[in-house]
C-alpha cells in the first residue's frame, strides 16, 4: 500500500515495522526466557514428566475434535436444506439461529451450570462440547450457507435427473464442493474450542479431565507459584497452537476474514 | 423447545407444501423437502441458547443456590441488586472503557500492520506470524507471560529503570488506579492481529488501478490511505466494532487470570461478575442470571443500533451518489 520509491523511504517503513512489531515480542520473550531460569530444560524435563501431563492434551483434542465432528455434520446438512431444499419458513428459522450469531457465552453459563448439575452431565466432556457447538453453529451455518448458494443449482438438478436422491446429492455433490470452506471453519473451531477456557473451568471439574488451557493453573498449584515451571509449562501447551498456526495460514485467515463479514 | 416442536413440524408435512407450493410456482414441488436437514443444527444451536435464555429469565426471579437448594422467588430483587451495586457500575464504566480503547487501537494498529505490509517490505510473513500469534494462542496460556511483564520485578519495570525511568516503576497489576490499565493493554495486545488479518485480506481486495489512479492525481501515501483505502474497508470497521463490543461484554479469561477483577473490584468485568458468582461457596444462581439477561440485552440492542447506523449511513451515501449520477 504504502509506496516506497527511494531506498530512504523504503528503509524507515522498515524501521517503523520493526519497532512497531517489539511491544508483540516483549511477553513472548519473558516468557521464554523466564522458562529456563533455574534449573534450565530442566524445568521443560520436570514439566513433560508431571504424571498427567499429556492427559490435558489429549482432553483438549477430545473436546476439539467432538466439537469438530458435530459442527461439521450439523453445519453442512444445515447448509444443504437452507440453500438448496424447500423448506417452509426457511427464512425464519435461519433467522432464529442467526439471532445468536454474537452471544456471549458467558450468558449461558448459570442456566447451562443448573441444567448440567439437574442431568448429572457435570463433569463429562458433553458439557462443554456441546455448548461450544451451540455457539460456533450460527456462524458456521452463516458462512457455509453464503458459500454453498454460490453453488450452481444446476448442478444438483443434473444430479437429480440422474436418478439421484437427497442424501445422494448432499453426499456426492454438495460435501465434495464445499470442502474448501469446509475445512476454513473447522481450522477456527478448531482453535477456538483448543483455546476455550471459561466452558472448561465451570464443566470440567474432575481432576482428570483438565484441558490445556487450565494447565497454568495446575501448574501453579503443582510447584506452588514456581514461576520457571509454570512458563514452561505455558511455552509447551503454546507450540503446538503455533505450529498449526503456521501449517494452516491460508485456510485459518480464510475463515476469520469470512467471520468478519456476518 | 417444546413451545417451538408443534410449530416447526407442521410446515414440514408433504401435502401441505405441494398444496401451497404447486399454486404459485411449478418448479417447487420439483425440489426436494427440507426441513430434517436443518433439524441437527436448530435442535443443538436454537434449542440449546434458547432454552438457556428462557431459563436464565426464570431463574432470575428466584435466590437459588442450585441444584436440589430451595428456590425462593423474589421478584426483582435481583435486577435492583445489580443496578444498586457499585460493583456492576464499575465493571460497565470498565466494559465501556476496554471497548472504546481496545476498537480504536485494533482499528489504527490493524490498518497500520495490512498497510505495511502490503509494501514492499523484508521479511514481512515473519513479521506478520509474531502479530498474529497473540490471536491464535489461548489468552489462558499467555496470561502467567503477561503476569511476569506488568508485575512489580517485571520487564516492564526492568525496561523502565533501564532507561533511567526508575520513578515509574510501580505495582502495576497490585494497584487498582492501573490493574485495568494492564488489562486493556493486554487486551490491545492479543486482538491487533485480528484486526490486522481482516485488513490485510480486505486490502487485498482493492483495486490496484484505484490507488494507481490517485497516485497519478498526486495524492501521497496518508492521502490514498485516509481517502482511497480506508472507505473501502468500512465494512471492516463496523464488524470490528460489533465483535468488540461482544468480546468487551465477555470479557474473562485476561481479566480472570491476570487481575481476577481487582484489587477491589477495580478491574471488574460482567464475565467476572457472573463468573464469580457462580463459582463462590455462597452463590445466587439468580443474581448470576439476572446479571446475564442484563448483559444479553446490552449486547443484543448495542450490535442492533451499531449495524442499523451503520446501514443508514451507506443508505445516505449510495442515495448521495445515486442523486450524483443523476445530476
Amino acid at each position: 500500500m504504502f509506496e516506497t520509491r527511494s531506498r530512504t523511504s523504503r528503509a524507515v517503513l522498515q524501521i517503523v515495522l520493526t519497532i512497531a512489531v517489539i511491544p508483540f515480542l516483549v511477553p513472548i520473550y519473558t516468557m521464554v526466557a523466564k522458562s529456563f531460569e533455574g534449573a534450565g530444560w530442566g524445568n521443560y524435563a520436570a514439566v513433560v514428566s508431571v504424571p498427567g501431563f499429556f492427559r490435558f492434551f489429549l482432553n483438549s483434542a477430545i473436546v476439539a475434535a467432538g466439537s469438530i465432528i458435530i459442527i461439521y455434520i450439523a453445519t453442512m446438512m444445515a447448509a444443504f436444506g437452507f440453500s438448496k431444499l424447500r423448506i417452509r419458513s426457511k427464512e425464519l428459522f435461519f433467522w432464529l439461529m442467526m439471532a445468536a450469531l454474537t452471544l456471549p457465552e458467558v450468558v449461558l453459563i448459570a442456566p447451562l451450570y443448573s441444567t448440567a448439575v439437574a442431568l448429572g452431565l457435570l463433569g463429562t466432556f458433553w458439557s462443554v462440547i456441546l455448548p461450544i457447538a451451540a455457539l460456533q453453529i450460527p456462524f458456521t451455518v452463516l458462512i457455509a450457507r453464503g458459500y454453498v448458494d454460490g453453488i450452481p443449482d444446476t448442478l444438483f438438478e443434473a444430479a437429480r435427473l440422474d436418478g439421484a436422491g437427497t442424501v445422494r446429492m448432499f453426499w456426492s455433490v454438495l460435501l465434495p464442493l464445499a470442502r474448501p470452506i469446509a475445512v476454513a471453519l473447522l481450522v477456527l473451531v478448531l482453535i477456538n474450542a483448543w483455546n476455550a477456557y471459561l466452558l472448561p473451568k465451570v464443566f470440567l471439574i474432575n481432576d482428570d479431565m483438565g484441558v490445556v488451557t487450565l494447565l497454568p493453573e495446575f501448574f501453579r498449584r503443582q510447584y506452588n507459584d514456581d514461576i520457571p515451571k509454570v512458563l514452561a509449562a505455558a511455552v509447551v501447551t503454546a507450540i503446538p497452537t503455533i505450529v498449526a498456526y503456521i501449517a494452516l495460514q491460508k485456510q485459518f485467515e480464510r475463515g476469520m476474514a469470512a467471520g468478519a463479514i456476518k | 423447545m417444546t413451545s417451538l416442536a408443534p410449530r416447526t413440524v407442521d410446515p414440514a408435512r408433504p401435502y401441505a407444501q405441494g398444496e401451497k407450493g404447486g399454486r404459485r410456482r411449478r418448479v417447487v414441488p420439483l425440489i426436494p423437502g427440507g426441513f430434517r436437514w436443518i433439524i441437527p443444527a436448530l435442535v443443538i444451536s436454537v434449542g440449546l441458547i434458547y432454552y438457556s435464555i428462557v431459563y436464565s429469565g426464570y431463574i432470575s426471579f428466584f435466590d437459588w443456590r442450585g441444584g436440589r437448594s430451595p428456590m425462593n422467588p423474589i421478584g426483582f430483587d435481583n435486577y435492583v441488586e445489580a443496578f444498586t451495586d457499585p460493583v456492576f457500575w464499575t465493571a460497565i464504566r470498565n466494559t465501556v472503557v476496554y471497548f472504546v480503547v481496545v476498537f480504536a487501537v485494533q482499528v489504527i494498529g490493524g490498518v497500520f500492520f495490512a498497510a505495511a505490509l502490503h509494501s514492499k517490505v523484508f521479511l514481512g510473513s515473519l513479521y506478520k506470524v509474531i502479530i498474529v500469534i497473540p490471536v491464535v494462542v489461548a489468552p489462558a496460556t499467555l496470561a502467567p507471560a503477561h503476569i511476569q511483564v506488568w508485575q512489580s520485578n517485571g520487564t516492564v519495570n526492568a525496561i523502565l529503570e533501564s532507561i533511567g525511568l526508575g520513578a515509574l516503576t510501580q505495582s502495576w497489576i497490585g494497584q487498582s488506579t492501573t490493574s485495568l490499565m494492564v488489562v486493556i493493554l493486554v487486551g490491545c495486545w492479543g486482538s491487533i492481529g485480528f484486526g490486522f488479518i481482516l485488513y490485510f485480506g480486505a486490502m487485498t481486495q482493492i483495486d490496484p488501478e484505484m490507488i494507481e489512479a490517485g497516485r497519478v492525481d498526486g495524492a501521497g501515501n496518508l492521502r490514498i490511505l485516509f481517502s482511497l483505502v480506508l472507505p473501502n474497508v468500512k465494512a471492516i470497521t463496523i464488524s470490528l466494532a460489533i465483535l468488540n463490543l461482544i468480546t468487551a461484554l465477555k470479557l474473562f479469561d485476561n481479566v480472570w487470570l491476570i487481575t481476577q477483577g481487582g484489587p477491589a473490584h477495580s478491574s471488574e468485568f460482567l464475565g467476572t461478575m457472573i463468573y464469580s458468582e457462580i463459582a463462590a461457596s455462597d452463590r445466587n444462581l439468580g443474581y448470576a442470571s439476572a446479571l446475564s439477561v442484563i448483559l444479553l440485552v446490552i449486547a443484543v440492542a448495542t450490535s442492533i443500533l451499531i449495524q442499523l447506523r451503520s446501514r443508514e449511513r451507506r443508505a445516505k451515501v449510495t442515495k448521495a451518489v445515486k442523486a450524483g449520477v443523476d445530476v
